[in-house]
Protein backbone atom coordinates (compact mmCIF):
# COMPACT_ATOMS: atom_id res chain seq x y z
CA UNK A 1 0.00 0.00 0.00
CA UNK A 2 1.03 3.29 -0.79
CA UNK A 3 -1.04 6.45 0.78
CA UNK A 4 0.34 9.85 -0.53
CA UNK A 5 -0.61 12.52 1.59
CA UNK A 6 -0.39 16.31 -0.18
CA UNK A 7 1.72 18.94 1.57
CA UNK A 8 -1.43 21.08 1.40
CA UNK A 9 -3.96 18.23 2.70
CA UNK A 10 -1.05 17.84 5.44
CA UNK A 11 -1.23 21.54 6.33
CA UNK A 12 -4.61 21.63 6.34
CA UNK A 13 -5.77 18.29 8.39
CA UNK A 14 -3.81 20.05 10.67
CA UNK A 15 -6.31 22.65 11.33
CA UNK A 16 -8.96 20.32 11.05
CA UNK A 17 -7.91 18.61 13.81
CA UNK A 18 -5.13 16.46 12.34
CA UNK A 19 -7.58 13.25 11.47
CA UNK A 20 -8.82 11.96 7.92
CA UNK A 21 -11.14 8.76 7.16
CA UNK A 22 -10.71 7.53 3.67
CA UNK A 23 -14.20 5.25 3.09
CA UNK A 24 -16.20 4.20 -0.08
CA UNK A 25 -19.40 5.74 -0.54
CA UNK A 26 -22.31 4.05 -2.51
CA UNK A 27 -24.08 5.99 -5.69
CA UNK A 28 -27.17 4.18 -6.73
CA UNK A 29 -28.08 4.27 -10.55
CA UNK A 30 -31.15 5.22 -11.92
CA UNK A 31 -32.04 2.16 -13.87
CA UNK A 32 -30.85 -0.22 -10.68
CA UNK A 33 -27.28 -1.43 -9.49
CA UNK A 34 -24.55 0.26 -7.60
CA UNK A 35 -20.76 1.26 -7.79
CA UNK A 36 -18.75 2.38 -4.70
CA UNK A 37 -16.32 5.53 -4.88
CA UNK A 38 -13.74 6.34 -2.19
CA UNK A 39 -14.49 9.77 -0.37
CA UNK A 40 -12.17 11.29 1.91
CA UNK A 41 -13.51 13.49 4.84
CA UNK A 42 -11.80 14.99 7.67
CA UNK A 43 -13.16 13.56 10.54
CA UNK A 44 -12.78 10.65 12.91
CA UNK A 45 -14.81 7.36 11.35
CA UNK A 46 -17.99 6.27 13.21
CA UNK A 47 -16.46 2.86 13.91
CA UNK A 48 -12.86 3.67 13.96
CA UNK A 49 -12.35 -0.57 14.60
CA UNK A 50 -13.34 -1.29 11.07
CA UNK A 51 -10.80 0.57 9.75
CA UNK A 52 -6.94 0.30 9.29
CA UNK A 53 -5.43 3.19 11.62
CA UNK A 54 -2.19 5.03 9.95
CA UNK A 55 -0.01 7.57 11.08
CA UNK A 56 1.36 9.88 8.80
CA UNK A 57 3.39 12.62 9.24
CA UNK A 58 1.35 13.91 12.09
CA UNK A 59 -2.06 12.99 10.56
CA UNK A 60 -4.11 10.15 11.70
CA UNK A 61 -5.84 8.10 8.49
CA UNK A 62 -8.53 6.02 9.31
CA UNK A 63 -9.04 3.82 5.63
CA UNK A 64 -11.66 1.18 5.08
CA UNK A 65 -9.66 -2.30 4.44
CA UNK A 66 -10.64 -2.76 0.65
CA UNK A 67 -8.66 0.59 -0.33
CA UNK A 68 -5.53 -0.80 1.47
CA UNK A 69 -4.10 -1.98 -1.77
CA UNK A 70 -4.39 1.03 -3.61
CA UNK A 71 -2.29 3.71 -4.37
CA UNK A 72 -3.86 6.30 -3.16
CA UNK A 73 -3.24 10.23 -2.83
CA UNK A 74 -5.26 12.89 -0.54
CA UNK A 75 -5.37 16.26 -1.60
CA UNK A 76 -7.43 19.16 -1.04
CA UNK A 77 -9.39 21.33 -3.34
CA UNK A 78 -11.50 24.25 -3.47
CA UNK A 79 -11.10 27.83 -1.85
CA UNK A 80 -12.28 30.01 1.23
CA UNK A 81 -14.74 28.68 2.84
CA UNK A 82 -15.52 25.32 0.35
CA UNK A 83 -12.30 23.84 0.52
CA UNK A 84 -12.70 19.98 1.41
CA UNK A 85 -10.37 17.01 1.21
CA UNK A 86 -10.87 14.63 -1.85
CA UNK A 87 -9.11 11.47 -2.78
CA UNK A 88 -7.57 9.69 -5.86
CA UNK A 89 -6.11 6.87 -7.17
CA UNK A 90 -9.31 4.66 -6.63
CA UNK A 91 -10.92 3.44 -8.90
CA UNK A 92 -14.53 2.73 -8.54
CA UNK A 93 -15.78 -0.93 -6.71
CA UNK A 94 -18.75 -2.99 -5.69
CA UNK B 1 -9.59 -8.47 -29.86
CA UNK B 2 -9.54 -9.88 -26.04
CA UNK B 3 -6.81 -8.52 -24.09
CA UNK B 4 -5.33 -8.80 -20.63
CA UNK B 5 -6.93 -5.30 -19.38
CA UNK B 6 -10.44 -6.73 -21.07
CA UNK B 7 -10.29 -8.98 -18.53
CA UNK B 8 -9.34 -6.80 -16.01
CA UNK B 9 -12.98 -4.76 -16.65
CA UNK B 10 -15.49 -6.19 -14.16
CA UNK B 11 -18.37 -8.58 -15.57
CA UNK B 12 -21.31 -7.18 -16.71
CA UNK B 13 -22.80 -9.19 -13.61
CA UNK B 14 -20.57 -7.96 -11.03
CA UNK B 15 -21.36 -4.39 -12.21
CA UNK B 16 -24.83 -5.15 -12.36
CA UNK B 17 -27.80 -7.18 -10.43
CA UNK B 18 -30.59 -9.10 -11.91
CA UNK B 19 -33.14 -6.35 -12.25
CA UNK B 20 -30.71 -3.39 -14.16
CA UNK B 21 -29.07 -6.40 -16.43
CA UNK B 22 -33.15 -6.86 -18.03
CA UNK B 23 -34.46 -3.49 -17.20
CA UNK B 24 -35.90 -4.10 -20.93
CA UNK B 25 -37.82 -6.79 -19.79
CA UNK B 26 -39.09 -4.88 -16.85
CA UNK B 27 -39.69 -1.92 -18.77
CA UNK B 28 -41.76 -4.58 -21.04
CA UNK B 29 -43.83 -6.43 -18.36
CA UNK B 30 -44.68 -2.75 -17.24
CA UNK B 31 -46.02 -1.76 -20.93
CA UNK B 32 -47.96 -5.12 -21.14
CA UNK B 33 -49.31 -4.25 -17.43
CA UNK B 34 -50.09 -0.78 -18.20
CA UNK B 35 -51.69 -1.81 -21.53
CA UNK B 36 -54.09 -4.49 -19.83
CA UNK B 37 -54.55 -2.23 -17.22
CA UNK B 38 -56.01 0.79 -19.50
CA UNK B 39 -58.51 -1.85 -21.65
CA UNK B 40 -59.56 -4.23 -18.35
CA UNK B 41 -59.70 -1.79 -15.72
CA UNK B 42 -59.99 1.82 -16.94
CA UNK B 43 -61.23 3.58 -13.55
CA UNK B 44 -58.18 3.24 -12.35
CA UNK B 45 -55.99 5.55 -14.34
CA UNK B 46 -58.89 7.88 -15.01
CA UNK B 47 -59.64 8.22 -10.91
CA UNK B 48 -55.53 8.38 -10.75
CA UNK B 49 -55.94 10.82 -13.50
CA UNK B 50 -58.64 13.15 -11.43
CA UNK B 51 -56.47 13.99 -8.73
CA UNK B 52 -55.15 17.41 -10.09
CA UNK B 53 -53.76 20.91 -8.95
CA UNK B 54 -53.04 23.40 -11.51
CA UNK B 55 -52.97 20.81 -14.23
CA UNK B 56 -50.01 19.02 -12.23
CA UNK B 57 -51.07 15.48 -11.67
CA UNK B 58 -50.80 14.47 -8.24
CA UNK B 59 -49.94 10.80 -8.96
CA UNK B 60 -47.85 11.07 -11.58
CA UNK B 61 -45.90 14.04 -9.72
CA UNK B 62 -45.37 11.70 -6.79
CA UNK B 63 -43.82 8.89 -9.13
CA UNK B 64 -41.81 11.12 -10.98
CA UNK B 65 -40.36 12.55 -7.70
CA UNK B 66 -39.93 8.96 -6.46
CA UNK B 67 -37.97 8.14 -9.25
CA UNK B 68 -35.60 11.62 -9.11
CA UNK B 69 -35.52 12.61 -5.63
CA UNK B 70 -32.93 9.86 -4.65
CA UNK B 71 -31.00 10.61 -7.31
CA UNK B 72 -30.61 14.32 -6.41
CA UNK B 73 -29.92 13.39 -2.85
CA UNK B 74 -26.78 11.89 -3.63
CA UNK B 75 -25.27 14.18 -5.62
CA UNK B 76 -22.36 16.21 -4.29
CA UNK B 77 -21.65 19.34 -5.35
CA UNK B 78 -18.72 20.67 -3.78
CA UNK B 79 -17.40 17.98 -6.32
CA UNK B 80 -18.13 20.16 -8.99
CA UNK B 81 -14.71 22.11 -7.00
CA UNK B 82 -12.50 19.30 -8.75
CA UNK B 83 -12.72 20.79 -12.10
CA UNK B 84 -8.96 21.51 -12.62
CA UNK B 85 -8.47 17.97 -11.85
CA UNK B 86 -9.48 16.45 -15.53
CA UNK B 87 -9.83 19.48 -17.81
CA UNK B 88 -9.53 17.57 -21.00
CA UNK B 89 -12.12 14.96 -20.11
CA UNK B 90 -14.60 17.78 -18.58
CA UNK B 91 -14.01 19.91 -22.39
CA UNK B 92 -14.52 17.04 -23.62
CA UNK B 93 -18.17 15.84 -22.18
CA UNK B 94 -19.34 18.98 -21.28
CA UNK B 95 -19.16 20.31 -24.87
CA UNK B 96 -20.66 17.08 -25.88
CA UNK B 97 -23.46 16.86 -23.70
CA UNK B 98 -24.29 20.48 -23.91
CA UNK B 99 -23.50 21.53 -27.48
CA UNK B 100 -23.31 18.85 -29.91
CA UNK B 101 -25.56 16.11 -28.17
CA UNK B 102 -29.05 18.09 -27.84
CA UNK B 103 -28.59 19.47 -31.87
CA UNK B 104 -27.70 15.78 -33.15
CA UNK B 105 -30.72 13.91 -31.38
CA UNK B 106 -33.27 17.12 -32.98
CA UNK B 107 -31.31 16.02 -36.29
CA UNK B 108 -31.32 12.52 -36.30
CA UNK B 109 -35.14 12.29 -34.98
CA UNK B 110 -36.54 14.66 -37.35
CA UNK B 111 -34.43 13.09 -40.45
CA UNK B 112 -35.86 9.65 -39.37
CA UNK B 113 -39.82 10.05 -37.97
CA UNK B 114 -40.40 13.04 -40.16
CA UNK B 115 -38.45 11.90 -43.62
CA UNK B 116 -37.48 8.75 -43.22
CA UNK B 117 -40.37 6.96 -41.73
CA UNK B 118 -42.85 9.67 -43.28
CA UNK B 119 -45.33 6.88 -44.79
CA UNK B 120 -45.47 4.47 -41.67
CA UNK B 121 -46.15 7.70 -39.15
CA UNK B 122 -48.76 10.03 -39.09
CA UNK B 123 -47.21 13.67 -38.96
CA UNK B 124 -48.82 14.80 -35.65
CA UNK B 125 -47.66 12.05 -34.12
CA UNK B 126 -44.18 12.15 -35.93
CA UNK B 127 -43.88 16.13 -34.19
CA UNK B 128 -44.89 14.17 -30.61
CA UNK B 129 -42.41 11.37 -31.11
CA UNK B 130 -39.59 14.24 -32.22
CA UNK B 131 -40.80 16.29 -29.19
CA UNK B 132 -39.90 13.52 -26.59
CA UNK B 133 -36.30 12.55 -28.47
CA UNK B 134 -35.86 16.25 -27.47
CA UNK B 135 -36.36 15.90 -24.33
CA UNK B 136 -34.43 12.69 -24.38
CA UNK B 137 -31.41 14.92 -26.12
CA UNK B 138 -31.19 17.86 -23.83
CA UNK B 139 -30.24 15.66 -20.24
CA UNK B 140 -27.56 13.74 -19.93
CA UNK B 141 -27.02 10.41 -17.33
CA UNK B 142 -26.67 11.49 -13.49
CA UNK B 143 -26.82 8.32 -12.02
CA UNK B 144 -26.41 5.83 -14.40
CA UNK B 145 -23.14 6.42 -15.65
CA UNK B 146 -21.38 5.38 -12.19
CA UNK B 147 -22.03 2.00 -13.09
CA UNK B 148 -21.28 2.59 -16.75
CA UNK B 149 -17.84 4.03 -15.33
CA UNK B 150 -17.57 0.95 -12.70
CA UNK B 151 -17.73 -1.93 -15.77
CA UNK B 152 -14.97 0.39 -17.79
CA UNK B 153 -12.47 0.86 -14.90
CA UNK B 154 -13.18 4.59 -15.05
CA UNK B 155 -12.03 7.22 -13.00
CA UNK B 156 -14.23 7.42 -9.85
CA UNK B 157 -13.12 11.39 -9.09
CA UNK B 158 -13.51 12.42 -12.54
CA UNK B 159 -16.88 10.80 -13.29
CA UNK B 160 -18.03 12.23 -9.91
CA UNK B 161 -16.74 15.65 -10.91
CA UNK B 162 -18.77 15.59 -14.37
CA UNK B 163 -22.15 14.13 -12.79
CA UNK B 164 -22.13 17.11 -10.54
CA UNK B 165 -21.18 19.81 -13.11
CA UNK B 166 -24.13 18.66 -15.49
CA UNK B 167 -26.27 18.47 -12.92
CA UNK B 168 -25.64 22.38 -12.05
CA UNK B 169 -25.85 22.92 -15.66
CA UNK B 170 -28.60 21.24 -16.46
CA UNK B 171 -30.63 23.37 -13.85
CA UNK B 172 -30.53 26.55 -16.39
CA UNK B 173 -29.61 24.64 -19.74
CA UNK B 174 -32.16 22.28 -19.55
CA UNK B 175 -35.02 24.45 -20.65
CA UNK B 176 -33.63 26.88 -22.98
CA UNK B 177 -32.53 24.38 -24.90
CA UNK B 178 -36.18 22.25 -25.13
CA UNK B 179 -38.03 25.66 -25.72
CA UNK B 180 -35.54 26.27 -28.48
CA UNK B 181 -35.38 22.49 -30.20
CA UNK B 182 -39.28 22.44 -29.95
CA UNK B 183 -39.45 25.73 -31.11
CA UNK B 184 -37.44 25.20 -34.55
CA UNK B 185 -39.77 22.08 -34.74
CA UNK B 186 -42.47 24.12 -35.02
CA UNK B 187 -44.13 22.76 -31.54
CA UNK B 188 -45.10 25.33 -29.40
CA UNK B 189 -44.83 24.93 -25.78
CA UNK B 190 -45.40 28.03 -23.61
CA UNK B 191 -42.07 29.08 -21.63
CA UNK B 192 -43.92 29.21 -18.40
CA UNK B 193 -45.03 25.45 -18.99
CA UNK B 194 -41.68 24.90 -19.31
CA UNK B 195 -40.17 26.67 -16.46
CA UNK B 196 -43.33 24.90 -14.62
CA UNK B 197 -41.37 21.20 -15.24
CA UNK B 198 -38.12 22.60 -14.46
CA UNK B 199 -39.38 23.95 -11.11
CA UNK B 200 -41.36 20.46 -10.54
CA UNK B 201 -39.09 18.32 -11.92
CA UNK B 202 -35.28 19.94 -11.56
CA UNK B 203 -35.22 22.34 -8.76
CA UNK B 204 -37.59 21.05 -6.20
CA UNK B 205 -35.94 17.63 -6.30
CA UNK B 206 -32.78 19.06 -6.48
CA UNK B 207 -33.45 21.49 -3.58
CA UNK B 208 -35.27 19.00 -1.45
CA UNK B 209 -31.84 16.43 -2.25
CA UNK B 210 -29.50 18.63 -1.03
CA UNK B 211 -31.09 20.34 1.89
CA UNK B 212 -31.84 16.75 3.07
CA UNK B 213 -28.22 15.38 2.35
CA UNK B 214 -27.11 18.42 4.23
CA UNK B 215 -29.45 18.12 7.56
CA UNK B 216 -29.42 14.00 7.95
CA UNK B 217 -25.44 14.56 7.47
CA UNK B 218 -25.14 17.12 9.55
CA UNK B 219 -27.30 14.93 12.16
CA UNK B 220 -26.50 11.86 11.24
CA UNK B 221 -22.93 11.87 9.80
CA UNK B 222 -22.06 10.94 6.38
CA UNK B 223 -21.32 7.41 6.91
CA UNK B 224 -25.39 6.89 8.18
CA UNK B 225 -26.40 8.71 5.17
CA UNK B 226 -24.52 6.51 2.94
CA UNK B 227 -25.30 2.85 4.42
CA UNK B 228 -28.75 3.57 6.14
CA UNK B 229 -30.55 6.20 4.28
CA UNK B 230 -29.19 6.05 1.00
CA UNK B 231 -29.54 2.36 0.76
CA UNK B 232 -32.93 2.85 1.67
CA UNK B 233 -34.16 5.54 -0.54
CA UNK B 234 -31.70 4.28 -3.34
CA UNK B 235 -34.13 1.39 -4.50
CA UNK B 236 -37.07 3.96 -4.57
CA UNK B 237 -36.14 5.15 -8.47
CA UNK B 238 -36.20 2.21 -10.32
CA UNK B 239 -39.53 1.34 -8.55
CA UNK B 240 -40.80 4.66 -9.26
CA UNK B 241 -39.99 4.23 -13.02
CA UNK B 242 -41.37 1.10 -13.29
CA UNK B 243 -45.12 2.38 -11.59
CA UNK B 244 -44.46 5.74 -13.84
CA UNK B 245 -44.57 3.27 -17.09
CA UNK B 246 -47.43 0.82 -15.65
CA UNK B 247 -49.73 3.98 -15.27
CA UNK B 248 -48.30 5.90 -18.07
CA UNK B 249 -49.26 2.53 -20.62
CA UNK B 250 -52.70 2.26 -18.78
CA UNK B 251 -53.09 5.74 -20.89
CA UNK B 252 -51.41 4.76 -23.69
CA UNK B 253 -52.97 1.29 -24.57
CA UNK B 254 -54.56 2.29 -27.86
CA UNK B 255 -51.75 3.65 -29.53
CA UNK B 256 -49.71 0.49 -28.49
CA UNK B 257 -51.77 -1.53 -29.82
CA UNK B 258 -53.11 0.16 -32.85
CA UNK B 259 -49.42 0.83 -33.76
CA UNK B 260 -47.00 -1.37 -31.96
CA UNK B 261 -44.40 -0.43 -34.89
CA UNK B 262 -43.83 2.34 -33.62
CA UNK B 263 -41.74 1.57 -30.42
CA UNK B 264 -39.53 0.16 -33.07
CA UNK B 265 -39.39 3.31 -35.08
CA UNK B 266 -38.90 5.46 -32.70
CA UNK B 267 -36.37 3.60 -31.23
CA UNK B 268 -34.27 3.41 -34.46
CA UNK B 269 -32.85 7.42 -34.27
CA UNK B 270 -32.54 6.66 -30.64
CA UNK B 271 -30.12 4.26 -31.16
CA UNK B 272 -28.17 6.11 -34.13
CA UNK B 273 -27.71 8.95 -31.21
CA UNK B 274 -26.66 7.07 -29.19
CA UNK B 275 -23.60 5.72 -30.56
CA UNK B 276 -22.88 9.05 -32.54
CA UNK B 277 -22.79 10.45 -29.43
CA UNK B 278 -20.37 7.49 -27.93
CA UNK B 279 -18.08 7.95 -30.81
CA UNK B 280 -17.45 11.58 -31.12
CA UNK B 281 -16.68 11.83 -27.47
CA UNK B 282 -14.32 8.85 -27.42
CA UNK B 283 -13.16 9.53 -31.31
CA UNK B 284 -12.08 12.95 -29.17
CA UNK B 285 -10.89 11.75 -26.36
CA UNK B 286 -8.58 9.54 -28.52
CA UNK B 287 -7.29 12.42 -30.72
CA UNK B 288 -6.31 14.43 -27.10
CA UNK B 289 -4.24 11.25 -25.91
CA UNK B 290 -7.29 11.51 -23.16
CA UNK B 291 -6.45 8.27 -20.41
CA UNK B 292 -8.96 5.35 -21.05
CA UNK B 293 -10.13 5.65 -17.61
CA UNK B 294 -11.29 9.06 -18.52
CA UNK B 295 -12.38 8.35 -21.94
CA UNK B 296 -14.73 5.84 -21.74
CA UNK B 297 -16.97 6.68 -18.95
CA UNK B 298 -17.13 10.24 -20.72
CA UNK B 299 -18.03 9.13 -23.57
CA UNK B 300 -20.77 6.98 -21.87
CA UNK B 301 -22.05 10.27 -19.76
CA UNK B 302 -22.73 11.88 -23.26
CA UNK B 303 -24.31 8.74 -24.87
CA UNK B 304 -26.89 7.89 -22.01
CA UNK B 305 -29.99 9.73 -21.22
CA UNK B 306 -31.21 11.58 -17.80
CA UNK B 307 -35.03 9.73 -18.85
CA UNK B 308 -36.81 10.61 -15.65
CA UNK B 309 -36.14 13.83 -16.37
CA UNK B 310 -37.61 13.74 -19.86
CA UNK B 311 -39.72 11.33 -18.91
CA UNK B 312 -41.41 13.82 -16.17
CA UNK B 313 -41.08 16.84 -19.28
CA UNK B 314 -42.81 14.98 -21.12
CA UNK B 315 -45.86 14.28 -19.35
CA UNK B 316 -45.93 17.94 -17.68
CA UNK B 317 -45.45 19.41 -21.05
CA UNK B 318 -47.71 16.83 -23.53
CA UNK B 319 -49.46 14.39 -20.78
CA UNK B 320 -49.61 11.02 -20.12
CA UNK B 321 -51.36 9.92 -23.51
CA UNK B 322 -48.96 12.28 -25.81
CA UNK B 323 -46.73 10.73 -28.48
CA UNK B 324 -43.71 12.52 -26.70
CA UNK B 325 -44.34 10.63 -23.66
CA UNK B 326 -43.92 7.43 -25.73
CA UNK B 327 -40.59 8.52 -27.33
CA UNK B 328 -39.18 9.03 -24.01
CA UNK B 329 -40.16 5.85 -22.75
CA UNK B 330 -38.53 3.66 -25.57
CA UNK B 331 -35.42 5.70 -24.66
CA UNK B 332 -35.68 3.50 -21.37
CA UNK B 333 -36.60 0.38 -23.29
CA UNK B 334 -33.09 0.39 -25.14
CA UNK B 335 -31.09 2.16 -22.92
CA UNK B 336 -28.95 -0.37 -20.35
CA UNK B 337 -28.87 -2.92 -23.85
CA UNK B 338 -27.44 0.16 -25.58
CA UNK B 339 -25.08 1.06 -23.27
CA UNK B 340 -24.11 -2.64 -22.12
CA UNK B 341 -22.71 -2.60 -25.71
CA UNK B 342 -21.02 0.56 -25.41
CA UNK B 343 -19.33 -0.51 -22.20
CA UNK B 344 -18.14 -3.56 -24.25
CA UNK B 345 -16.62 -1.41 -27.36
CA UNK B 346 -14.77 1.02 -24.93
CA UNK B 347 -13.13 -2.42 -22.71
CA UNK B 348 -12.36 -3.91 -26.37
CA UNK B 349 -10.41 -0.55 -27.08
CA UNK B 350 -8.92 0.24 -23.61
CA UNK B 351 -5.47 -0.83 -25.63
CA UNK B 352 -5.96 2.38 -28.03
CA UNK B 353 -6.05 4.62 -25.19
CA UNK B 354 -3.07 5.94 -23.20
CA UNK B 355 -3.00 4.49 -18.95
CA UNK B 356 -1.42 7.64 -17.93
CA UNK B 357 -2.32 10.79 -17.56
CA UNK B 358 -0.77 13.43 -20.20
CA UNK B 359 1.52 16.02 -18.35
CA UNK B 360 -1.40 18.90 -18.29
CA UNK B 361 -3.98 16.42 -16.88
CA UNK B 362 -1.74 16.73 -13.68
CA UNK B 363 -3.03 17.24 -10.39
CA UNK B 364 -3.74 20.45 -9.29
Amino acid sequence: MAIEVSDRAREWLHKQGGVATVRLSPRHGCCGGRADIAVAEARTPDAPKRYTRLEHDGVVLYIAPTLLDQDLTLDVEGFLGLRHLFVDGAPLSR
Amino acid sequence: MSTLQDSQSPSTSEGMGLFERFLSVWVALAIVIGVLLGQFAPAIPEALSRFEVAQVSIPVAILIWAMIFPMMAQIDFSAVLGVRRQPRGLIITTTVNWLIKPFTMFAIAWFFLTVVFQPLIPADLASQYLAGAILLGAAPCTAMVFVWSYLTRGDAAYTLVQVSLNDLIMLFAFAPIVVFLLDISNIQVPWDTVALSVVLYIVIPLTAGYLTRRTLIARHGSEWYDNVFMKRIGPVTPAGLILTLVLLFAFQGEVILEAPLHIVLIAVPLIVQTFLIFFIAYGWAKVWKVPHRVAAPGAMIGASNFFELAVAAAISLFGLQSGAALATVVGVLVEVPLMLALVRIANKTRHHFPEAEAPAEAKG
